[in-house]
């Protein structure tokens, strides 16, 4: 290459960096001030001009913000309730979409066509025009208060999930099938012995995104959680900010605590999320 | 076949009865709802097409009206053209590359909760970090109260939430930078082209299927916005609510039951009518491959 095309690809590139350091700082930023904020103490968070090193940082006390969010407003019971709520909705997603994306990639049926159809219609409906007989239903049959109307629906319901799965089944090659039933294996000993253990960087990726999906929701706990235990983190974090006063720090601090989790399990997951998000077939 | 006629029914069914009895049955009941008058308390009255007149008529309605196709028609190019951009620069084969993928996406990760705060925070008017610059480095006198003003409370709940969902659009996006097959752009070199080119004739018609489907998903969304205007707004006086808070609002906290279904029945005739003209304009610019 010459010396004058060497130069204009590192120019290239740098302006690549440039741009993205720039996007960077832009996503970054206000998750450092979050985690600046959790180590200062009340009276300096709101200071003119804001201040940028936390005052509390490496010095004794440190932790307490971090300490009283824990404990005395009871963001570990808030952190298991979101754990139990997102596993077991994901779960939920994890049967329900594999069973139907399986039956879908590999089945014959009646009406197949159709009813894929009014599934993938149902993506296309914001989620406000069923909520309101929804919840009704829920008061009729007393699960308001309980878990169950943040896990079942999701459990139930998951026109991506099944779209994804399905997509990914298709395209397991039929020898693996064809020689299982040679065998004499029943078409649910298939879908469980071969294309499940098959599918696991997609099923990971929608076990992640439907925890994700279901670890931030609002609307339904905000709905349908009325006792102060049976909080989930979002709604935990709602309480710190009162009719007249905020208590930021705490409330960040929170922030903090309840972004935690999440980041753990994307980083752990990364690969496979893009991974799945490229076979899913958009074309 | 080597299974039963009814295996695939039954395979097919939790996501059958989910469908019915969470999405298809609640649609039903949400439009016989919307000629009712109805608090919970009270069993439902007809009352024919009241409620819709009473919604053209209101001027709160058609203040939430006009904010809700505001925000879409600015929110849904700006997470476009942003994922794109971002999507194209996270492409390339630099070290590190990674780092900024996961970077990228941590908003769409985070709660709206935890983000609202932060975002409340530089936004706010006497101790914001907007302001602050605004005063110090540009000498603006009186700096706009960005929250409590409707105009710039709308502005900046476009802002956060094209922040916030920009980087779970940009991955779709990279999958579909990364099918296009290497060979094309290399035919392309050897023919002389030059980047410019290379984007516009060969990047952006083979990526379309996937803008298309974007796009759509980021229209969906955007008339469903409701968390970010419940965290960023939600006590103070309501400046700039959208359809989607409208209808919580009137359904759960001034229960009126019938009426927040009329709400949402509009809602979703809007998404449809705005999604069918997407679908006649497909033909227009999206390019399959042979």
């Amino acid at each position: 290459m010459t010396v004058s095309k060497l130069f204009s690809l590192a120019l290239k590139k740098t302006f690549i960096y440039l741009f993205l350091l720039a996007f960077g700082f832009t996503t970054f930023f206000p998750f450092l001030w979050m985690v600046m904020t959790s180590f200062k103490s009340r009276g300096a968070v709101f200071t003119i001009p804001p201040t940028w090193i936390p005052d509390k940082l490496f010095k004794p006390g440190m932790w307490d913000n971090y300490i009283a969010v824990l404990t005395k407003y009871n963001f570990i019971r808030y952190t298991w309730n979101s754990v139990f709520v997102s596993t077991m909705a994901a779960i939920g997603q994890l049967i329900t979409c594999s069973l139907a994306g399986f039956a879908f990639a590999r089945m014959e049926f009646r009406g197949k066509n159709f009813i894929f159809a009014a599934l993938l219609s149902t993506m296309m409906i914001p989620t406000e025009v069923s909520i309101i007989p929804e919840f009704l239903m829920m008061v009729k049959i007393h699960w308001v208060n309980t878990y169950l109307p943040l896990i079942v629906p999701s459990f139930m319901v998951g026109s991506f999930g099944t779209f994804m799965l399905r997509e990914f089944f298709a395209s397991i090659p039929k020898d693996l099938e064809d020689a299982a039933i040679i065998d004499g294996a029943s078409i649910f000993r298939i879908y469980w012995n071969i294309f499940l253990p098959l599918s696991m960087p997609a099923m990971t990726t929608l076990f992640v995104i439907a925890f994700i999906n279901n670890w931030n929701a609002l609307l339904r706990p905000v709905l349908y959680i009325s006792t102060a235990s049976m909080r989930t983190l979002p709604l935990g974090l709602t309480t710190f900010k009162g009719a007249y006063e905020a208590h930021w720090h705490l409330l960040l601090t929170g922030s903090v605590i309840s972004i935690l989790p999440l980041v753990l399990i994307y980083f752990a997951a990364q690969r496979f999320i893009i991974e799945g998000i490229t076979t899913t077939g958009l074309k | 076949m080597h299974y039963r006629k009814i295996m695939p029914y039954l395979f097919i069914s939790p996501m059958v009865v989910g469908l019915i009895v969470f999405r298809f049955g609640p649609i039903a009941a949400s439009f016989l709802a919307s000629f009712t008058r109805w608090s919970v308390y009270a069993p439902p009255q007809w009352i024919g097409l009241d409620n819709y007149r009473e919604m053209f008529s209101s001027s709160e309605f058609w203040t939430v009206l006009t904010n809700t196709l505001i925000f879409v028609a600015a929110y849904v190019p700006g997470v476009v053209i942003l994922a794109l951009v971002m999507a194209l620069l996270v492409n390339q084969k630099l070290r590190g590359i990674t780092l900024f993928r996961g970077l990228y996406f941590m908003p769409y990760i985070t709660s709206m909760v935890a983000i609202a705060m932060v975002w409340n925070w530089i936004f706010s008017t006497r101790f914001g970090l907007v302001n602050y610059a605004l005063k110090t480095l540009f000498n603006v006198n009186s700096p706009p109260a960005w929250l409590a003003d409707r105009p710039y409370t709308l502005f900046v709940l476009i802002l956060v939430s094209i922040w916030k969902t920009a980087g779970f659009q940009m991955l779709i996006f990279l999958a579909g930078l990364q099918d296009i097959p290497r060979e094309l752009y290399e035919a392309a070199r050897v023919d002389g082209a030059n980047d410019r080119q290379i984007f516009f004739k060969i990047t952006l018609p083979l990526l379309s299927p996937v803008t298309f489907f974007v796009t759509i998903n980021s229209i969906i969304n955007a008339f469903r916005t409701f968390e970010v205007t419940y965290a960023m707004t939600q006590d103070k006086p309501s400046y700039a609510p959208t359809l989607a808070y409208h209808i919580y609002r009137n359904a759960f906290i001034f229960f009126r039951m019938g009426y927040a279904s009329a709400l949402a029945y509009i809602l979703l005739l809007f998404v449809g009518f705005v999604t069918f003209i997407n679908f006649l304009l497909k033909r227009r610019w999206v390019f399959y491959r042979a």
